[in-house]
């Protein structure tokens, strides 16, 4: 059962990191074809300015997720660096625990706008349902509300994860996170 | 009900994630007025409105690339070519690079991970005093942001909704004026060494030059670009990107291809974290212009000062205590649209605005206790802390004349447009 759930989660976070770069990578190409084609081609694709803007929110989901899995959101954090043990333990969680409720709620109203969307048959990139396009916006809330979840129930029971949270920074590694 | 705003206020003091902070009370705001809580997402939605915001990540990612390559040390050696002939002429070296990798790198920390690790030492072995490198490193890791295309500056366009070209112009000025200042402190600080690093060789500027000739078009394009009206912002980030891949990956092959895919992750960490701010704070701060907060504001700070330079003041000492608690990030994204107005009734351009509020959230990089370039410094150079708080001490005080020069001085910063 253990080595099934391992499974899970390391398929899961592959999954991630995929649609992580593949989105990035994708970007990157679209953003550079636009500006060959507008400028060198006199011609470029139609909706591809729309789509790069609905890719950078995709982008934003997929990086918030990262942040939420290696725990490296941005926070103020003032008094939980004069606690340790059991009461630093205890404030993580409890910060987690909130974190998860209010990533919960919005993707449960996500869903209810994606909900909408569909009902009304709204559109977006010349004729795509635009359904199809938000739904990533549940869907990485409710990621986020389980790492959260996951992250608390990890400090309940004292074995938290192997990166500590501090505010996001580039000097800390993700530590068996690859 | 009352209650819940200081519950919300102590689990931020507790470490609780502030995108979570302000997405629970603009749910709580808009559910305690009746309205349908899809308004949360659909606001949040509103970032794919926004086209400006694709240079964010883009711009993030290359300055990632950029810092995993040999890019830091070949900006050393050109900045020593060029600078290194001069008193003090290492400190001189350290302030300039940093502020030239800040720029593209963002003000994310990036700076003193990728740039201290080889000016730290090499000021050491120069016999400059410990706590002096200490505080220099630790200072210049912010440096640059006020130079083109640094994160914080387009972030202030996005949100106070004013012409991004205009403010990468006005932070030019305002920029070299910190660098001047922190290197006139430094030249007479150390005036002891005057030892210079070796004297000026037309040479050493080629073989410099040479080894960056990659590196060297990129100013070029993104500035040049820019400002000759061949790219849009968002598309120089792109240019930039692509270019600062292929270099970097297949070119000059400093950044091996099975590092990429953790180079971007760490990069939008980053970006994920500041965006999903940005995209639950506009439901918070449209239920707060709704709810008239900004003229509220405005009558309270009308009965407290009568003239401009007096609300400087007070936007100067408000500034500072919110870069003491608050990242630069996230305080654009919550503040500036409340100010914004208030600012513009006491005469206050909007542009110059932007450059007192990131010349003054730059210190709090280095202000205790959460400045962040101070846990970074205090990581990477394995220091207590406080040795960290004392050494950027005198780094502070001689930013902070820059910020009442910047402040007071309108024209420095509005007289390039």
């Amino acid at each position: 059962m253990n080595d099934l759930l391992r499974r899970l989660e390391a398929t899961g976070r592959w999954t991630e990191d995929l649609l992580l770069s593949g989105i990035l990578l994708a970007l990157i190409g679209i953003a550079t074809w636009q500006i060959v084609g507008r400028n060198l081609l006199g011609t470029s694709l139609v909706t591809g300015d729309e789509l790069l803007r609905i890719m950078v929110l995709w982008l934003t989901l997929a990086g918030a997720v990262a942040a939420s899995r290696a725990d490296k959101h941005i926070a103020i954090s003032l008094l939980d660096r004069y606690l340790a043990g059991w009461q630093l333990n205890g404030v993580r969680f409890l910060s987690h625990a909130f974190t998860a409720a209010v990533c919960g709620f919005i993707a449960w109203h996500a869903w209810a706008f994606v909900q909408t969307s569909r009902e009304f048959e709204d559109t977006l990139l010349g004729g795509t349902p635009a359904w199809w396009l938000q739904l990533p916006l549940p869907a990485g809330f409710a990621v986020m509300t389980y790492r959260h979840a996951l992250h608390a129930l990890g400090f309940l029971f004292g074995r938290p994860p192997a990166t500590p949270g501090r505010p996001k920074g580039p000097e800390s590694p993700e530590a068996g996170d690859s | 009900m009352s209650w819940f705003m200081p519950v919300l206020v102590l689990l931020a003091l507790l470490g609780a994630p502030l995108f979570a902070i302000i997405g629970a009370s603009a749910l709580w705001n808009f559910y305690q007025a009746g309205i349908d809580l899809q308004v949360v997402a659909i606001e949040f939605w509103g970032i794919a409105e926004m086209p400006i915001l694709l240079a964010i990540p883009l711009f993030t990612f290359a300055g990632y690339l950029l810092s995993e390559s040999g890019a830091p040390r070949r900006l050393v050696r050109l900045t020593t070519a060029l600078l290194g002939w001069m008193p003090a002429g290492l400190a001189i070296v350290s302030l300039a690079a940093c502020a030239f990798f800040t720029a593209f790198t963002g003000a994310s920390g990036v700076t003193i991970v990728a740039l201290g690790a080889i000016l730290f030492p090499a000021m050491q072995q120069a016999g400059y005093p410990e706590r002096f490198n200490l505080g220099l490193v630790t200072s210049a890791g912010s440096l640059g942001l006020l130079f083109a295309p640094s994160l914080p500056l387009i972030l202030y366009g996005v949100i106070a909704e004013v012409s991004i070209e205009d403010l990468f112009l006005a932070g030019i000025l305002p920029g070299f004026l910190m660098l001047l200042v922190l290197s006139g402190y430094s030249v007479w600080k150390n005036r002891a060494i005057r030892t210079p690093l070796g004297d000026f060789s037309w040479r050493e500027v080629r073989g410099a030059l040479r080894e960056a000739a990659w590196e060297l078009p990129l100013p070029i394009v993104v500035l040049g670009g820019i400002y000759s009206g061949t790219f849009a912002i968002s598309e120089a980030a792109a240019v930039t990107a692509l270019y600062v891949l292929i270099v970097d990956v297949l070119i000059l092959r400093e950044v091996r291809f099975r590092d990429l895919p953790r180079i971007m992750r760490e990069s939008m960490v980053l970006v994920g974290g500041i965006m999903i701010i940005l995209g639950v704070s506009r439901a918070s701060t449209n239920f707060m212009i709704d709810a008239g907060v900004p003229q509220q504001l405005l009558e309270w700070v009308s009965g407290l000062v009568s003239d401009r330079t007096m609300f400087l003041v007070m936007l100067l000492l408000f500034l500072l205590a919110l870069g003491a608690i608050l990242d630069i990030f996230s305080a654009i994204v919550l503040v500036v649209p409340l100010i914004l107005p208030v600012a513009q009734q006491f005469g206050v351009d909007p542009i110059h605005l932007g450059i007192i509020f990131l010349a003054t959230m730059q210190l709090g990089y280095i202000t205790p206790p959460v400045g962040l370039n101070l846990f970074i410094a205090s990581y990477r150079f394995d220091r207590p802390i406080v040795d960290l708080y004392l050494s950027t001490v005198p780094f502070f005080t001689w930013l902070l004349v820059s910020v009442l020069i910047i402040t007071f001085w309108p024209t420095l910063s509005l007289a390039l447009l």
